[in-house]
């Protein structure tokens, strides 16, 4: 093969310049800069360095060219990468070669006003609201519970963080909600955790005469296992589609409905204070003038079969003390009240 | 510490990050064939894929701790039709097998869609969503998993309404976490242009007296100093205030007074200036020197351990509120009747004024949102990041209210039919071998 010449001009540029560079810098007698010029200007096999190297040309090529949509955010919603793979609903997948993960819309501004409106001013309980919207649960409560700090930030006069939500709200996928109409449902709210009792695979002989239902088959898991109708968040809204199909009126079954997950709230509400009042029932608070120090009382003899019980107070012989060990030096707490 | 090519081009490893180099790792990303040939061994492949998705989830996070968090379990839920359930008690399901009403199974006509499973295995890094500052990022107060860890240990992140200094505090369903609302704009906003960033240089303090009007500047200088430092003594009381989701009483913080009593200070020596420089009448400077020694008692009583920042500031504003040193209003009377003579809103019809009304409403609110403010560490008025929207993205297992910068972690990720709310961006296959990886001691 034969050598690669630079061109031309190129290595005559970079000759001149050496030249004049070491005749300011050195000023030195005129036959050193010559035999100096001479060893630079020689023939170089090898091509000049280019500037960037091709991964990082390729990297300008795209932000400057099909990259350059996602510089400025345009606000009429999500702009997201193209998806590799066939994707159910294109456009809502963040990452190209993952389409398991969906960008699920946030509810908007209004439709978190809307909520909250219903349980703070309207007086609704909060599973009347969740099953109205479709929207969970723990998902109505905790909107209900942003929002009033921030209605309270609003009345202390803090600054809210407009300029942010709004860019972000335009980026997101949003979805909203009519308090007159008939809305799609935001999530599935009727969701039922797959407890791992009822991952195995069991052999359970039974006669083929037998009325075996859902609450047979969780007593076949386990002698303790709720059926699912039981263990979903609604299970009132199970008894209302009951009703209409023994055929109560639609207006009928919704007041049932509401009468019964206002009851349901309730109950919670009582056993929670309940729980509070057997906790404090136990607890002797003594305030001194830094610290409320409080007292409970405690079974030394509860130590479990073993004797090795973790949640037992003081050191143990036989039982591991972890608190020397690496990971335990920083005590990060495990929740916050 | 972190790894010196981060966002590397040659060999890219994808991070939880917003960086645009990130964007172009993460679009130019193939899948990575592993296990399709037969030129690795299972441990090779594991190795690799679990050096891919470490790479992205929490890769600030030793590997030692993740070990001690992963956990086997993965967790799904199912979805109930209530409607289903009530007219079923799910014996139709066993019923009939053996006598002639059993559904043969059709093994080769099932073709059920691949996004028809439930994708197990891409939960392989739930339990890293629990971290605080991963669920920061994730909740997008923070622009990369770094920089809310460090969120977290400079104080700036709260849970339940208390400082929480720990990235590594892991979450538990209910948890209410909330950023600074300051460092959610500095972190998701665009950088402040770098010539503004110098500091600017002070204006000379003594003023050319030629000038008509500017003891009356000065007069509106010192009211606005005043106005200061009643905000400097009345944020100090804010701060303190009870958090409305804590159960602790707020603890008694007492109010630094120093830099109320340096701007009552800044305001005598403005006034006793503008009587040496300024040609004033007899009875404005009468009046400012008046002011001045009825602002002497207020300093002392400033200076003292009991002293109130509300009572201080009600006082100076009644002071300056008696202080009239304005130039006459006349002149400015007039000036408004010319404007009024040729108004050239007469032409346009009330409804052409509402509209326009209402745009200048909004503008104005737009301005008091998003003002132009030098002083913050970010470009001004506010405006995103650039390249951000692409990874505009919050999980389900979060409720975000960006108003106050404020998110709930309702409860851990979960797998459902055809969705896996671990936001990874990583094929299936990938994540199962590093599943797979991390079960080896277990």
């Amino acid at each position: 093969m034969p050598p690669s010449i630079p061109n031309a001009a190129s290595s005559a540029v970079s000759a001149v310049t050496h030249c004049t560079w070491s005749s300011i810098a050195a000023s030195t007698n005129r036959s050193i800069i010559t035999s100096q010029c001479h060893r630079i200007a020689g023939f170089s096999t090898t091509a000049s360095r280019p500037r960037f190297t091709k991964s990082r040309r390729k990297f300008r090529l795209w932000i400057n060219g099909a990259g350059s949509v996602f510089k400025k955010h345009k606000p009429d919603g999500p702009n997201y990468l193209k998806p590799m793979t066939g994707a159910a609903s294109p456009g809502l997948h963040p990452f190209p070669i993952n389409p398991f993960y969906r960008s699920h819309p946030v509810l908007d501004e209004k439709a978190r006003e809307t909520v909250w409106r219903k349980v703070m001013q309207e007086g609704e309980p909060i599973k009347a609201v969740s099953a109205e919207f479709g929207i969970d649960i723990n998902r109505v409560a905790a909107i209900v519970r942003l929002k009033e700090v921030e209605k309270d930030w609003e009345i202390k006069g803090k600054k809210l963080a407009r300029p942010y939500a709004r860019a972000m709200l335009s980026m997101l996928p949003t979805s909203s909600l009519g308090a007159q109409y008939q809305n799609k449902p935001y999530e599935a709210i009727n969701e039922v955790h797959v407890h791992p009792y009822t991952m195995q695979q069991i052999y359970w002989p039974t006669s083929e005469s037998r009325h075996f239902t859902r609450e047979d088959a969780a007593k076949a898991f386990h002698k303790d296992m709720l059926s699912a109708d039981k263990r979903v968040p609604h299970p009132e809204l199970i008894q209302m589609e009951k009703n209409l199909l023994n055929g109560m009126s639609p207006h009928d079954a919704a007041a049932e409905f509401k009468k019964a997950v206002m009851e349901s709230e309730q109950e919670a509400a009582e056993k929670q204070v309940a729980k509070a009042e057997r906790e404090e029932k136990y607890l002797t608070r003594v305030k001194s003038k830094r610290f409320e120090f409080r007292f409970k009382q405690y079974n030394s003899e509860n130590v479990g079969p073993q004797g090795k019980n973790r949640k037992t107070v003081g050191w143990r012989y036989g039982a591991p003390y972890y608190d020397r060990q690496k990971d335990h030096q920083i005590k990060i707490p495990t929740s916050v009240p | 510490m972190k790894p010196k090519r981060f966002h590397g081009l040659k060999r890219p490893k994808l991070r939880q990050s917003w960086n645009k180099y990130n964007l172009f790792n993460l679009a130019h990303m193939r899948s990575p064939k592993i296990g399709r040939g037969d030129n690795e061994t299972f441990f090779q492949q594991k190795w690799r894929a679990k050096g891919m998705l470490r790479a992205y989830h929490g890769e600030h996070v030793v590997e030692r701790k993740w070990e001690r968090m992963f956990r086997r379990r993965l967790l799904a839920v199912a979805e109930m039709n209530p409607k289903y359930m009530a007219a079923f008690d799910g014996s139709e399901l066993a019923a009939g097998r053996g006598s002639g009403r059993q559904i043969p199974p059709r093994w080769e006509m099932d073709n059920r869609s691949r996004m028809r499973v439930t994708p197990y295995m891409q939960m392989a890094f739930a339990p890293m969503e629990r971290r605080l500052d991963i669920a920061v990022f994730r909740a997008m107060f923070a622009s990369s998993a770094r920089q809310a860890r460090q969120f977290c240990v400079h104080g700036a992140v709260k849970v339940n309404g208390k400082k929480m200094p720990f990235p590594g505090y892991r979450l538990n369903p209910g948890d209410m976490f909330q950023v600074d609302p300051e460092r959610v704009m500095f972190a998701t906003g665009a950088k402040k242009d770098p010539s503004a960033m110098r500091p600017r240089r002070q204006p000379a303090a003594a003023l050319p007296s030629n000038d008509t009007d500017a003891p009356a500047e000065d007069a509106a200088e010192a009211e606005a100093a005043a106005e200061n430092a009643e905000e400097a003594a009345e944020a100090k009381p804010a701060d303190a205030e009870q958090d409305p989701d804590t159960t602790d009483a707020p603890e008694p913080v007492r109010a630094d007074m120093k830099p109320t009593r340096q701007q009552i200070q800044d305001i005598v020596k403005k006034a006793k200036q503008i009587i040496a420089e300024e040609d004033l009448s007899g009875g404005q400077k009468q009046s400012l020197r008046k002011f001045i020694k009825e602002v002497k008692p207020l300093l002392t009583r400033a200076g003292r351990p009991s002293a109130s920042p509300t009572e201080i500031t009600d006082e100076l504003a009644r002071m300056l509120g008696e202080l009239k040193i304005g130039r006459d209003t006349s002149a400015e009377e007039e000036s408004k009747k010319e404007a009024e003579s040729d108004d050239p809103l007469d032409d346009l019809t009330s409804a052409q004024l509402e509209q326009l009304e209402a745009r200048m409403q909004e503008h104005i609110r737009n301005e008091q949102e998003n003002p132009y403010d030098p002083t913050k560490p970010y470009a001004t008025p506010w405006r995103p990041r650039p390249f951000m929207a692409p990874f505009a993205t919050i999980p389900r297992y979060l409720e975000v209210n960006q108003n106050i910068c404020a998110a709930v972690y309702l409860r851990h990720p979960v797998a459902r039919r055809g969705d896996a709310e671990v936001p990874t961006p990583f094929p299936y296959e990938v994540n199962q071998l590093a599943y797979n990886w991390y079960l080896r001691r277990r």
